[in-house]
């Protein structure tokens, strides 16, 4: 009735996991020779329980399944269990982190976080995840040079990009004159849209867009513009411009019409634009964020068969599979060839294919500021809390 | 009765007099159609909407009629799942809250005894909880005992919570009851247990009944707890929210709609049933 | 049962056990550990240490008083429009309903199988600022140009009240279908008018329905944070967020622990109060 592990299981699986990364060890501490896996018997799982974002994959509507984990099955004899059951950052840490302070398992091999929350960084240095089987992910080759050192993870250790979303703002246009908002003061200060724009509630994309409006740089905050940036917003809010802030719920009005523009995150709109055609989405001229999840093994996960599982999805025929279906960027290189064999008019989309004017228009916000305490208490005072 | 006393000695009263008495005789029957509208005006538009055809996945606004989520109901991958689990999880948690909850009752109402004053405060302390402390720190206990969340976890937690809601409702029920009724049963010849199961449990039946039904109502609608002492398990509400991030597929417009229509008529058809029982009775 | 009778004073005991077994062990045991947590010090990045930190109780009351007040306010507003919602509604049922009143009864809880999200975009449609609905006022002249009414505080309020409503509708049920039918026909044939007897019969019959049900609503309509989430900007928010806040995106346990605990406390002091102010004795037996 429950896919819940047992006791037994959950100890099992954690000395399978400590056996496969302690013998590569053990072996290489004798043979004297650093970073071969040794002669270690290194079996792939059965199954792999990987939790990830809603529609984050590729879905053949069909065949009601995902067609990357059918193949991944067809090669290896894993089956995945692929849970759509993370929609918050903070939530998701927030149920996790008991078992694994606690050194227990929290039953997944791979779950996703967002890399400019805290929370990746938190659970590395936590010693929350466990380390890549880098020698189990050859195609790491393949992974973009700008994702290659963040600030977090600076050897990519731990984590491996999924798919990126960048953050702009999202106009209807009905209510608009017929033209996009492309300005962050317009959405901010423009008395024509009072009450009818949204921020969101997360403060790395919020404070990046206003920040460059503001012409500091996100990617380096300091107490200055950081100040600046809140002082800006809470006179919107304090005037009756911003409406509120909101996670994903943004969908819902702008579709209704009851908002004229708002912050929004690139997959979203091309989904709702065919329910309200007067929808547009474009980065702020001042520029926008982009934002990246990773993959992540919590403790007790199986490291290797989630290793061979990413190195699977970092084949750049998969990852253009992957990235054309769920409609995000693929962190990849190589996509475009192979994403032109499966669906060239993707290649149209710059949601999902940005071009270089795009992702030079694009930061990545500061993860040292995503992750002080002070920052993120005047970023909820600003909402209320 | 009242409007016979009107009447007499008067002669028929006027047309307008006729409406009026029809009036007000019958507000209040319009209030409680007004309010159950208000009730269920919610449901209406989720069975209005469980037959749209968005073209996206967002399912805000009507984009046009259409049976294909109906035909495939079944098409949305976990949806009928979590909500068996739900409705499992909801039958056995209200069951065993309402029968410990009206054991509490019974003891608060009826028996004076040390600590009655503590125990009436100490059963609010659940409900004044947030539920997100309550979550984690429960979820905290049991990696602490090394039990597993999943299923069963999550009926316990259900259990928790919805016991004080039980004794609350039952102890209303349990003021206003009137101790000579018993007093007469015993009276006459019954003992202590005959008498609560023939005379006090009927009567207090309807209050039990009410707790129940809010009891099932808390449990299948829950998500904080929930969310955090599921594990691996998956509720309705923990399917729902899941899916909103990207759009909720008009498919649990179905499962809702169903579950409603389904529910009303089980209560509906158990009432006829009876009905016809009691008509054939001599 | 014959030691039973010898020992009468067992009984009530006996009753409480299961129920307050299992409290204590799944409600008093947490509620512990919370405590425990609500006088720690630190943070999250580098670890928490008991410390008798009393500190984070006065620094709740002194930042969040507002939100306190307001989830109060809010609270307090929405069990009342409850209450006069749901009492002639009961009422109906329990005196006109028939047989059919376990049907009603489900109806009452009927929204509760959908889920609170889906219940909210449902109102979230009904009332959209360019809806059928608000269209319709602005037509009738009933509201300016730029009313609206989502992400407001009557939305807030709104919301609470609309998603309680069950919980003051069954416990008043309760204690109205209870009441003898012929106390009030006795009334009315002393020459009361059916407002005197309802005034003077059934309502102080129906008092501990009433009792039961504002606190089932009052109390965790305090602590909650959804329907500020949803549906308030943020001056809306209510110490539910706040604690959501310091729990999820913050970590800051000990704060959100020392604030759950101001909360219970003010409600339960708020629960004294009233519960004097009804007079005890009749409504606890």
């Amino acid at each position: 009735m429950t896919d819940t592990f047992t006791r037994r299981e959950l100890i099992e699986r954690a000395a399978l996991g400590g056996v496969v990364l302690s013998l590569p060890g053990v072996l290489a501490a004798c043979g004297g020779d650093s970073g071969s896996s040794g002669g270690g018997e290194q079996k792939l799982a059965d199954t792999l329980d990987f939790s990830n974002w809603q529609l984050y994959i590729d879905y053949d509507q069909k065949t009601k399944k995902r067609p990357s984990l059918e193949e991944f099955r067809q090669k290896t004899g894993v089956k995945v269990n692929y849970y759509e059951d993370i929609t918050d950052n903070a939530i998701l840490f927030g149920k996790v982190q008991r078992p694994l302070a606690q050194g227990q398992s929290v039953g997944r091999d791979i779950i996703v976080m967002t890399d400019n929350t805290r929370f990746p960084g938190l659970m590395i240095s936590k010693g929350w995840v466990e380390k890549l089987d880098k020698d189990a992910i050859p195609n790491i080759k393949n992974l973009q040079d700008a994702l290659a050192h963040p600030s977090f993870d600076k050897n990519r250790d731990y984590s491996l990009p999924w798919q990126s979303y960048m953050t702009g703002i999202a106009t209807n246009t009905k209510l608009t004159g017929g033209k996009p908002v492309t300005s962050i003061e317009a959405l901010l200060e423009d008395p024509k849209y009072k009450g009818k724009v949204t921020l969101l509630t997360e403060m790395a994309d919020t404070m990046s867009l206003v920040m460059l409006a503001n012409g500091d740089d996100p990617t380096k905050v300091d107490d200055a513009s950081f100040d600046k940036a809140i002082k800006r917003i809470q006179k919107a809010v304090d005037s009756g411009q911003i409406r509120d802030f909101t996670g994903n719920e943004y969908t819902g009005p702008l579709a209704k019409g009851d908002l004229a523009c708002c912050f929004s995150w690139s997959g979203d709109v091309l989904q709702l634009v065919s329910s309200n055609e007067n929808l547009v989405w474009n980065l702020p001229e001042s520029g926008g964020d982009i934002a990246t999840d990773n993959m992540l093994i919590p403790k007790g996960g199986d490291v290797f068969t989630a290793s061979t599982f990413m190195n699977y999805v970092y084949d750049p025929k998969i990852a253009a599979q992957i990235s054309v279906g769920c409609s995000y960027i693929s962190p990849v290189k190589g996509v475009r060839e192979e994403a032109r064999k499966i669906d060239p008019k993707a290649l149209e989309n710059p949601l999902i294919f940005p071009d270089e004017e795009m992702l030079s228009n694009v930061v990545i916000f500061d993860a040292e500021a995503a992750r002080n305490q002070d920052y993120i208490e005047k970023w909820q005072a600003l909402l209320g809390t | 009765m009242s409007v016979a006393v009107e009447t007499v000695g008067r002669g028929r009263p006027g047309a307008l007099a006729r409406a009026f008495r029809f009036a007000r005789h019958h507000v209040l029957t319009l209030y409680a159609l007004l309010a159950f509208s208000y009730l269920l005006v919610p449901i209406a538009i989720v069975v209005l909407f469980s037959f749209n055809n968005p073209k996206g996945r967002f399912n805000y606004i009507w984009e046009g009629f259409t049976l294909d989520n109906w035909r495939h109901w079944n098409a949305y991958p976990g949806l009928t799942d979590a909500m068996k689990v739900s409705l499992e999880v909801a039958a056995i948690s209200s069951v065993v809250a309402t029968a410990l909850g009206t054991l509490i009752a019974l003891a608060l109402v009826r028996y004076g005894f040390r600590g009655r004053g503590a125990t009436n405060l100490f059963i609010f302390l659940p409900m004044s909880t947030p539920e997100i402390v309550l979550g984690a720190s429960l979820l905290a206990l049991f990696l602490n005992l090394h039990y597993a969340t999943g299923f069963v976890t999550i009926v316990i937690a259900h259990i928790m919570f919805n016991v004080s809601y039980v004794v609350v409702t039952v102890k209303a029920r349990l003021v206003g009851f009137d101790r000579h009724l018993e007093e007469a049963a015993m009276d006459l010849g019954a003992n202590e247990w005959a008498t609560f199961r023939k005379v006090t449990l009927p009567l207090i039946a309807p209050g039990i009944l009410a707790a129940a039904l809010l009891a099932f109502a808390l449990s299948v609608d829950d998500f904080v707890i929930t969310y955090f002492n599921s594990g691996a398990t998956t509720t309705f509400p923990l399917f729902v929210w899941a899916t909103a991030t990207r759009g909720v597929p008009p498919q649990v417009n179905v499962m809702g709609t169903v579950i409603f229509v389904v529910a009303l008529s089980l209560m509906a058809g158990n009432i006829l049933l009876q009905r016809r029982r009691e008509g054939r009775a001599p | 049962m014959a030691f039973l009778h010898r020992h009468r004073w067992l009984t009530p005991y006996l009753l409480l056990t299961p129920g307050l077994a299992w409290l204590a062990i799944f409600f008093a045991i947490p509620l512990g550990f919370l405590a425990y947590q609500s006088l720690q010090e630190g943070t999250f990045e580098f670890g928490y240490s008991f410390a008798w930190a009393w500190g984070n109780y006065w620094e709740a009351i002194d930042r969040y008083h507002e939100q306190l007040v307001r989830s109060f306010l809010y609270a307090g507003l929405a069990t009342v429009i409850a209450l006069v919602v749901s009492y002639p509604l009961v009422y109906w049922i329990a005196f006109r309903g028939g047989r059919w009143k376990n049907l009603f009864l489900l109806a009452i809880i009927a929204p509760f199988f959908v889920t609170y999200l889906i219940r909210t975009l449902a109102w979230q449609t009904i009332l959209a600022d360019n809806g059928f609905v608000l269209d319709t006022m602005r037509t009738l002249g009933l509201v300016g140009d730029d009313f609206r009414f989502l992400a407001t505080s009557t939305a807030v309020v709104a919301g609470i009240t609309y998603n309680f409503l069950p919980f003051m509708a069954l416990p008043l049920y309760v204690s109205l279908e209870q009441i003898d039918h012929r106390l009030i026909e006795a009334a009315q044939d002393l020459y009361a008018s059916r407002l005197q007897a309802f005034l003077r019969v059934t309502l102080p019959l129906s008092l501990p329905g009433i009792f039961a049900g504002t606190l089932l609503t009052f109390i965790p309509a305090a602590g909650d944070f959804i329907n500020a989430q949803l549906l308030g900007s943020p001056r809306e928010k209510m110490i539910g967020n706040v604690i959501q806040s310091k729990f999820l995106q913050l970590i800051d346990y000990p704060a959100a622990a020392a604030l759950s605990f101001v909360l219970m406390a003010a409600i339960l002091v708020a629960v004294a109060v009233y519960a004097r102010a009804l007079g005890t004795e009749k409504l606890t037996g």
